[in-house]
């Protein structure tokens, strides 16, 4: 969002609060949909900025990382403990200390969350206490005298529920009223807790023996079949195989309404503008290339959507111990969870969560095997070839999909076990980790997480993806070579016969020779046919070594590499850019995807390393230029090595 | 970490988590200062005198740990960490 425009804000409000106690909801309630992202500089921490308008004046809202504690030796704890004192702000912002600090409560577990409000009210900033959540503590029969808090604290106290919206309203009021608190904590960690304890029993009301054992017994229940040994793995692979399963029949709607407008597009584009090096530019190059990448745009929104609606429920929280088990044989563990997961969105998230796991060489095995997992970037190749190899059934593309999944995971735990066994040697360390309460998922949250990130998806498709796609076009159509010395003699025969079918077929072939003629002399046909013997064992062609060369720009760019490189040769707009992509042909005329080339190709996209900015975070992250040389020659070599053994198999066997 | 039950008094007796039988109740005595993780455990609630109930055992081992009023939170532990938290059971 372009925020350059707006005028100076009043002030800084700055939200603190525990994990999962409804901060990010509560975030999203009063900034509605004006937020943008940033980092805490010189950290790897996330700042989210928004706005909130308080007596009809605007002020900043910041939200600050989740902690348990601000006086943890953590990442969180410090940025947040240097946001309080005045010495951080968001890159681009001035530090300065808030104006007001929003502490959020969770109502269920108050006691906890007391202790952290004493931290807070330490400092002596104009302070409101939320205590959140007050509709889930009242249903389980919780109830806390929020005015004998606010005598207590000295600072205005407002119970709300920023997931139903209650009482959500008076809180820019409290905020207008908020003063520095005036109860006197203490200095040590023992007197917040002291006084905790006593705040506490001031303001809880007493509540009836047990009162919540109904909910326990079924919690219990549900952490003890999550957490099973076998039941837990049943339950995961089911739980992850389902929401593959959805993401694959859902979104192939909307990528055909996609691919038939592009394909639209480009058609009216060709029959609109004059014939030249314009109408070739906005056609074959930009239509067809924003095309190729847009349309995985459905698949990736979906992905994100069902992802945070799955960690929404609590759930996630138990499959990191079902995963530590998995984890430990290969000297990893459950903190590694969270980061690995990240890194199928992105590795760059993934890496930098990385700082979370306590142990040295815990961390350092994650942050080298994080882009094993399977980031967004390859979804769209991933999809595209999924669809050649099984293009009649959308179970196997499902199959093959998650597949794809489990290949980059089971790559990455065998790289860790070996890095554990040598360089890296050490048992991990055991995991702690907060179960939160299971709850319906939160559809607006995660409708807006995945709005998000498909929004960064298109803006990468206009920005880069788009320059890609100009170049590549460039370097494919020049220079301009003219008519190939075979298709003449086809032109010559076409002005003999006189039957207008055997006319048309003629003129087919000459201008499938032409083009041919013209792509393998142009730049891009020098540079793929130069670098093309390198990738032969693998069964790559000069198109598909270009669009692997590609890739190491963006991953997403190979579809749209091959798309544009195809636009030529095929009529797009009759096919959609999947089906000519999938029956591009060869110089020799032979189909660019067989069977062994598409496996070989997947298997080359799942392991290989082709992400520039990925390097950089691990260098900074592992502290040195040489894991990241080392992640980049292990990754591409085990790629390299695995495609051509897979190709030369399929080859052997008759099979591709 | 310290103990805080007061030291006139007869110290009651304290065994790890990890040998509470599953349902029990106990009160956290203490967990082993030394550890890395004990900062971080105080801070997710298992702090000295804390009511705590057992959920599972095994790996992982659950606690919830239960406010005098109602509520409270459920904490997800290693076994080895679990086995250095010290507890007295409750009758």
């Amino acid at each position: 969002m372009n925020e350059a425009a707006k005028p100076e804000l009043a002030g800084r409000i700055a939200l603190l609060g525990n994990p999962n106690v409804g901060k990010t909801t509560l975030f999203n309630r009063l900034s509605g949909s004006r937020h943008k992202t940033s980092n805490f500089p010189g950290t790897t921490q996330e700042a989210v900025l928004g706005r909130i308008t308080v007596d009809g004046v605007e002020h900043q809202l910041v939200d600050l990382p989740g902690i348990y504690a601000l006086n943890l030796d953590s990442s969180e704890s410090s940025v947040c403990r240097a946001v309080l004192n005045g010495n951080l702000a968001p890159e681009g912002e001035a530090p300065a200390k808030p104006d007001t600090l929003v502490v959020v409560a969770d109502s269920t577990n108050l006691l906890r969350n007391l202790a952290l409000v004493a931290e807070a009210a330490r400092f002596k900033l104009p302070t409101v206490v939320v205590l959140n959540m007050v509709d889930l503590a009242r249903r389980r029969g919780i109830h806390a005298d929020e005015s004998r808090l606010s005598e207590i604290l000295g600072c205005p106290v407002v119970a709300m529920s920023a997931k139903s919206g209650e009482n959500v309203d008076s809180l820019s009021g409290a905020i207008a009223k908020a003063t520095p608190p005036t109860a006197a904590v203490g200095d040590s960690e023992a007197d917040a807790e002291r006084w905790a304890d006593e705040t506490y029993s001031a303001i809880a009301a007493p509540a009836p023996e047990d009162i919540d054992d109904d909910h326990d017994a079924l919690t219990d229940r549900l952490d003890r079949a999550f957490t099973h040994p076998v039941l837990g793995i049943i339950a995961f692979a089911a739980i992850m195989t389902g929401l593959f399963w959805v993401i694959f029949s859902l979104a192939a709607y909307p990528m055909d309404w996609i691919d038939a407008i592009f394909a639209n597009l480009g058609g009216w584009v060709e029959a609109t503008l004059p014939e030249g090096a314009i109408r070739d530019l906005l056609a074959n190059g930009v239509v067809a290339g924003i095309g190729g990448t847009v349309i995985f745009l459905p698949q990736i929104c979906l992905l994100f959507l069902l992802i945070s609606l799955l960690e929404s429920t609590g759930y996630l929280a138990r499959a990191a111990f079902v995963i530590d088990r998995v984890m430990r044989p290969f000297g990893l563990s459950g903190h590694s969870f969270v980061p690995l997961l990240s890194s199928h969105a992105c590795a760059l998230p993934g890496i930098m969560a990385c700082r979370a796991i306590p142990d040295r060489r815990d961390r350092l095995a994650t942050i080298l095997v994080a882009p094993f997992m399977s980031c967004s970037a390859r979804i769209p190749v991933y999809v595209l070839l999924v669809v050649i190899l099984f293009p009649e059934s959308p179970t196997m593309q499902a199959v093959a999909f998650a597949g794809c999944y489990v290949i980059g995971g089971l790559a990455g735990l065998l790289s860790a076990l070996i890095a554990r066994r040598s360089f890296l040697k050490g048992k991990s360390s055991g995991m702690a980790l907060e179960l939160p309460s299971y709850r319906a998922p939160d559809l607006v949250l995660s409708l807006k997480t995945s709005a998000e990130r498909g929004w960064v998806f298109l803006k990468k498709a206009g920005t880069v993806i788009l320059a890609i796609s100009i170049l590549l076009w460039w370097l494919g159509a020049y220079p301009n070579v003219g008519p190939a010395p075979e298709s003449e003699a086809l032109r010559t025969q076409a002005a003999l016969v006189s039957d207008s079918e055997q006319i048309a077929a003629l003129e087919a072939e000459a201008d499938t020779l032409d083009q041919r003629y013209a792509t393998q002399r142009s730049y891009l046909g020098r540079i793929g046919s130069t670098i093309q013997p390198v990738f032969a064992p693998l069964g790559y062609d000069r198109q598909l070594t270009i669009g692997v060369m590609a890739s190491f720009a963006a991953r997403e760019v190979f579809a749209t590499t091959m798309a544009v490189q195809v636009a030529g040769t095929e009529e797009i707009e009759d096919e959609g850019v999947q089906n000519a992509i999938a029956t591009a042909e060869r110089d020799d005329g032979t189909p660019v995807f067989t069977t062994a080339t598409s496996w070989s190709l997947l298997i080359y996209y799942i392991l290989a390393m082709q992400c520039l900015p990925t390097l950089v975070v691990t260098a900074r992250e592992a502290g040195g230029a040489k894991w990241a040389f080392l992640q980049l020659a292990w990754m591409c070599g085990t790629a390299y090595i695995s495609a051509m053994i897979v190709y030369q198999t399929l080859r052997a066997t008759g099979l591709g | 970490m310290v103990s805080a039950s007061d030291p006139t008094q007869p110290q009651p007796v304290t065994i790890p988590l990890t040998q509470l039988q599953r349902g029990r109740k106990g009160r956290i005595a203490l967990s082993d200062e030394a550890s890395p993780d004990s900062a971080m455990l105080r801070a997710m609630g298992l702090k000295p005198q804390a009511e705590v109930r057992i959920c599972r055992l095994g790996q992982p081992c659950i606690v919830a740990v239960k406010n005098q009023c109602g509520g409270g939170c459920r904490i997800g532990l290693d076994r080895s960490i679990a086995d250095r938290v010290m507890v007295c059971p409750a009758d």
